[in-house]
């Protein structure tokens, strides 16, 4: 789709929206930066910046029937956001589109059914830091340890009783992850042996959609889902072709053919909830791993904190690839906590970690965030990284980096 | 009785509110026939409340125990009977916590199942019972305090007659049928002998007074007798929030498919 034809079709919305007096807005500009001490050798820059505006809106048409957007227009100082003016709708490219549909889906309800139908975001899964059973929801890990969710477009079809939902979802177009930027310091590899010797093949994306059937029930005693994943891994292996030099190879990313079958289940006891989740991943392509992953969680509110521990594990039963990249594998076989503290009404404290079972790698975010009036809210931080470079997370260990982000909403 | 002079229904301020006052209730060793008589106020001013719908949107002012005030709004929507009720509750201002929103489903025989929509990390999260006692989102509200239970949930005892706000009311303590389904161990209820609506409630925990909620401004919406404004007082954090409803109506065309969790996630 073209991004005259999306700006038509959501001019021709907001014109009819308008007319039924039925709109709701919310948006945010922020402003987020990040401070590293350390340089790499592939990176040496000290400090990133990323200036964000993003407006949400929602569009009721008729009771049934309403529309939702959201634009996002993206500036920094690192090149991890393209420079170009278009408007981008698929989010697709190797860094963030300067101007991009962040959402943009018409939600039809009849009864118990629901159908979305467009850009829109999709989340499975209970349990918190890592759901395996995620599927529909690739993230932005231009900095590993901000990721961030992106819509993928789809059409979404729910049948929902109160108790029991149905949740079927046919993806025709494919969203990748969106992975580090292959001359910045979220891809841990030594210049001199890299930066020069390969050719960007682009990618190969996938042929055909993606489907996901999840089936919820929601009881007094537990809560739990069974779903079933028959699509594409969102995050690429790569193959590797001739390039005309022969010291250059050529590199295209590609994205594996992905089934999915797994659960999750939340049990509210009187002292914690018991959170888990637990998926298993298989390919018809050979050079795609099968494996198991799985995260088990205690979750217990204590007057104003909120805490979250537990365990991510991985059985890998068929290795079949030597190299990959994949923040949910690479935090598995760890230990995960979260704590948050609401200090009062305007300020709170959130300290989330992930410390590998070895003892190789571990990962701590502490950040405090303080909101001014009605509209600003100013975060400070400190994300630190170590470990051992054969680690996925130790790799990282030069990039323990502070933050500083000041958000206005409006 | 007074309540037949003052008219046909009694009005409880927000009435999710008022539930969890009428529903807190500490049984005491009274006589059989003075613990009825406590539980049929208590009825009778649920009873008086009864609509099919309720629609309000409420300005809330949270005075920390510094002096600082911060202002909320939300949108509150109910469907069905007391006690039996669904509700969705959303964040309207300010910008910071827009769109955020709590999906309510009262029981009549156990506590409410609850979750809470986080338009930033597009998820809902169920609210465990253990947690209910955690204020929701700064306000000086609890989870429970918004929810509905019905009657039957508690044990009532009628201690004696006192006035508040210069009106005389019953003073009733209730206690939970069940010990480990809310915060309070005891709840002391003050209502209203001219229109059965709840004047002052307080939520104890052991032998301390940890929530005091006041209702102030009745009057009659729709021939049903209601609070306008609600004053909590937060005794462990020493804040004030005052909940004034504006725009209430009662009886609204509402559909039951706006009050799922995926409803949370389509409005939200």
């Amino acid at each position: 789709m073209k991004p005259t034809t999306l700006l038509i079709l959501l001019s021709a919305s907001i014109s009819a929206a308008f007319a039924q007096q039925e709109f709701t807005q919310r948006g945010f500009i922020e402003s987020y930066n990040q401070f590293y001490p350390d340089t790499v050798p592939i990176d040496r820059s000290n400090i990133v910046s990323d200036e964000l505006f993003r407006e949400d809106m929602n569009f009721k048409l008729t009771p049934n029937l309403q529309i939702n957007a959201a634009f996002d227009g993206r500036f920094d100082s690192h090149q991890q956001v393209e420079r170009t003016a278009s408007l981008d709708f698929w989010d697709r490219g190797l860094q963030r589109p300067a101007m991009s549909i962040r959402d943009l889906n018409l939600v039809y309800t009849k009864g118990r059914f629901t159908a979305t139908l467009g850009k829109q975001f999709i989340r499975w899964g209970k349990s918190d830091i890592l759901n395996p059973t995620d599927r529909f929801a690739p993230h932005d890990f231009l900095t590993l340890t901000d990721d961030y969710f992106l819509g993928v477009t789809a059409a979404r079809f729910m049948y929902d009783t109160g108790k029991d939902s149905i949740d079927a979802i046919v993806q025709p177009w494919f969203t990748p992850s969106r992975t580090p930027l292959l001359n910045q310091r979220w891809t841990p590899l030594p210049p001199d042996t890299w930066s020069d010797l390969y050719a960007n093949y682009g990618s190969a994306y996938p042929g055909r959609a993606s489907f996901g059937v999840r089936w919820n029930h929601t009881g007094s005693a537990a809560e739990y889902s069974f779903n079933y994943y028959d699509g594409f891994d969102n995050l690429p292996l790569y193959n590797v072709l001739p390039a005309p030099s022969p010291d250059v190879f050529g590199l295209q990313r590609f994205f594996p053919e992905l089934r999915e079958m797994g659960g999750d289940l939340a049990v509210p006891m009187h002292w914690a909830t018991i959170k888990g989740e637990i998926a298993n991943f298989s390919s018809s392509d050979k050079r795609s791993d099968q494996y198991v992953l799985y995260v088990l969680q205690l979750q217990r509110q204590i007057k104003e904190w909120n805490l979250v521990g537990g365990y991510a594990g991985e059985v890998v039963y068929d290795s079949r690839s030597p190299f990959f990249f994949s923040p949910e594998r690479g935090y598995a076989r760890s230990f995960l906590g979260r704590a948050g503290w609401t200090i009062d009404p305007r300020s709170d404290l959130s300290v989330q970690g992930i410390v590998k079972q070895n003892g190789r790698g571990g990962l701590l975010e502490a950040t405090y965030s303080h909101t001014f009036g009605q509209h600003w809210r100013a975060t400070v931080g400190y994300v630190m990284v170590r470990g051992d470079e054969n680690d996925f997370i130790g790799q990282y260990r030069h990039n323990s980096h502070e933050i500083v982000s000041l958000r206005y909403s409006f | 009785m007074n309540s037949v002079r003052a008219g046909r229904r009694v009005a409880s301020p927000a009435r999710q509110i008022k539930t969890v006052h009428c529903l807190l209730a500490a049984a005491l060793m009274a006589s059989p026939l003075l613990a009825q008589s406590a539980r049929e106020i208590v009825q009778t001013s649920q009873d008086r409340t009864r609509a099919n719908s309720e629609h309000y949107e409420g300005v809330l002012t949270v005075i920390d125990s510094h002096g600082k005030t911060t202002t909320k709004r939300w949108i509150y929507d109910r469907i069905g009977s007391f006690g039996n009720s669904k509700a969705i509750l959303r964040f309207t201002d300010p910008p910071e916590v827009k769109g955020v929103a709590l999906l309510i489903i009262n029981h009549p025989d156990r506590a409410s199942d609850q979750w809470m929509w986080r338009p930033a990390i597009e998820r809902d999260t169920r609210v465990a019972l253990q947690d209910r006692s955690t204020r929701f989102f700064g306000t000086g509200f609890s989870f429970e305090d918004l929810e509905e239970r019905d009657v039957d949930q508690f044990d009532y005892a009628l201690l004696n007659q006192e006035s508040m706000d210069g009106a005389p009311c019953w003073k009733i303590v209730a206690t939970p049928k069940q010990a480990k389904s809310s915060q309070y161990t005891r709840t002391f209820l003050w209502i209203r002998k001219d229109n059965y609506v709840l004047a002052m409630m307080q939520g104890w925990s052991k032998n301390r007074m940890t929530r005091s909620i006041h209702y102030t401004n009745i009057a009659r919406v729709q021939d049903i007798w209601t609070a306008r404004r609600l004053e909590v007082w937060d005794a462990e954090r020493r804040s004030t929030t005052v909940l004034t409803l504006d725009k209430l109506q009662y009886n609204t065309p509402m559909r039951e498919q706006d009050f799922t969790v995926e409803a949370l996630r389509r409005l939200g």
